[in-house]
């Protein structure tokens, strides 16, 4: 259920004015306390929205690193990753 | 007794509000709300039911209903900082909701109880360009349309079902407008993006395909083709159309006043009103 930590902090870049400033500033820092696993946290600091997705992380909260442009995401490259990744029929990651 | 007066079916994209600002009142999200506006002022609504799925903002993966109504004076909303819409206090009726809400129950669909809430876009945009004064309460009933397993389209029109039920038997002399809230098809934030955009519409055959049920009445057979896999094939947010699907159960099988595509976002604008 590590994928949680994934979703919850994606939203809390939207709730929490002051985690969002933290993740900005510096994601190294404001991730540590999080209980991530080395695969997540790399993937995170890494922008790398499609590897995160393929471990489950929910698209349209993570859309909000792009949003706030956190990670080094922002739209355009937010787009240009997600689409890269190889969905079936349903949007799920193809197998 | 409390009368259902009319069904309203809406989008609810969260950029809406930004681009009727830059635009202005030609464009065309500003001319399809406008003319929902009209038709639900002549409608005179005292209070609006609005089926909604919740983007994960008033409710979150930690705690997920299937079904749920909130029951309250107020609720404030957007939560989500869609960009030119302020966060409004939205009136609500605390006692019809509670109302609804038991009897949902007692006819079998277990909606949980939320209080002291707040909503996301999905119910602040449309009300943002339909009621801006906020002067009408509103009654949100959430529905799980995005995170899979989704309820089904026969139990979603049956809940509508039991709710139009609910209000026509509650006993003060109020106008009810029933609401659906969302897209047919749309993807967002998902692979299934267009290309330099936040969204996508992957199956524009089938928002059609819903369109035409829905103007020709169908709703049986929109019921049987609205499959989990179907509207998931729609984009992850594809099972908003439960929410219209709800709303066609409260108001009954209508035909449309009429239904207004908008194809580059796999929705419509949709009126029913009678008598």
């Amino acid at each position: 259920m590590a994928i949680f930590t994934v979703n919850h902090l994606c939203r809390e870049i939207l709730r929490d004015h002051a985690f969002r400033a933290a993740m900005k500033a510096d994601p190294v820092k404001a991730l540590a306390p999080l209980d991530l696993t080395d695969e997540e946290r790399r993937a995170l600091l890494a922008g790398d929205v499609g590897t995160l997705f393929r471990m489950g992380a929910n698209a349209f909260l993570m859309a909000y690193m792009a949003r706030f442009e956190v990670c080094g995401l922002n739209v355009e490259t937010y787009n240009q990753r997600m689409r890269s990744v190889k969905v079936d029929e349903l949007g799920q990651p193809a197998a | 007794m409390a009368q259902i007066v009319a069904g309203f079916g809406v989008p609810h994209t969260p950029i809406f509000p930004f681009f009727v600002k830059r635009d202005g009142p030609d464009c065309e999200t500003a001319k399809l709300f406008a003319a929902q506006k009209q038709q639900l002022a002549a409608a005179r609504p005292d209070v609006i039911v609005m089926f909604d799925t919740d983007h994960l903002n008033t409710f979150f993966l930690d705690n997920l209903p299937i079904f749920a109504v909130g029951v309250d004076k107020t609720f404030t909303g957007p939560n989500d900082e869609p960009r030119e819409v302020p966060v409004y206090t939205i009136p609500s009726a605390r006692d019809l909701a509670a109302h609804v809400r038991a009897e949902s129950i007692a006819a079998g669909y277990d909606a949980a109880l939320t209080q002291h809430f707040s909503v996301d876009h999905s119910i602040a945009v449309p009300l943002h360009f339909l009621t801006p004064d906020m002067h009408v309460p509103v009654i949100p009933f959430f529905i799980s349309g995005h995170v899979p397993p989704l309820p089904s389209a026969a139990r979603c029109y049956a809940l509508g079902l039991a709710v139009g039920r609910a209000i026509e038997a509650w006993p003060e002399p109020l106008r009810v407008v029933i609401m659906g809230s969302g897209s047919f098809s749309l993807e967002v934030g998902g692979p299934r993006m267009a290309p330099g955009r936040s969204d996508g519409v992957p199956d524009p055959d089938w928002a059609m395909r819903v369109i035409k049920l829905l103007e020709q009445q169908q709703i049986e057979t929109l019921i049987k083709e609205a499959t989990p896999y179907q509207l998931l094939k729609a984009g992850n947010v594809g099972g908003e159309l439960l929410n219209w699907i709800a709303m066609l159960g409260a108001i009954g099988n209508r035909k449309p006043t009429y239904i207004a595509p908008q194809m580059t976002n796999g929705h419509a604008y949709g009126v029913w009103r009678w008598s």
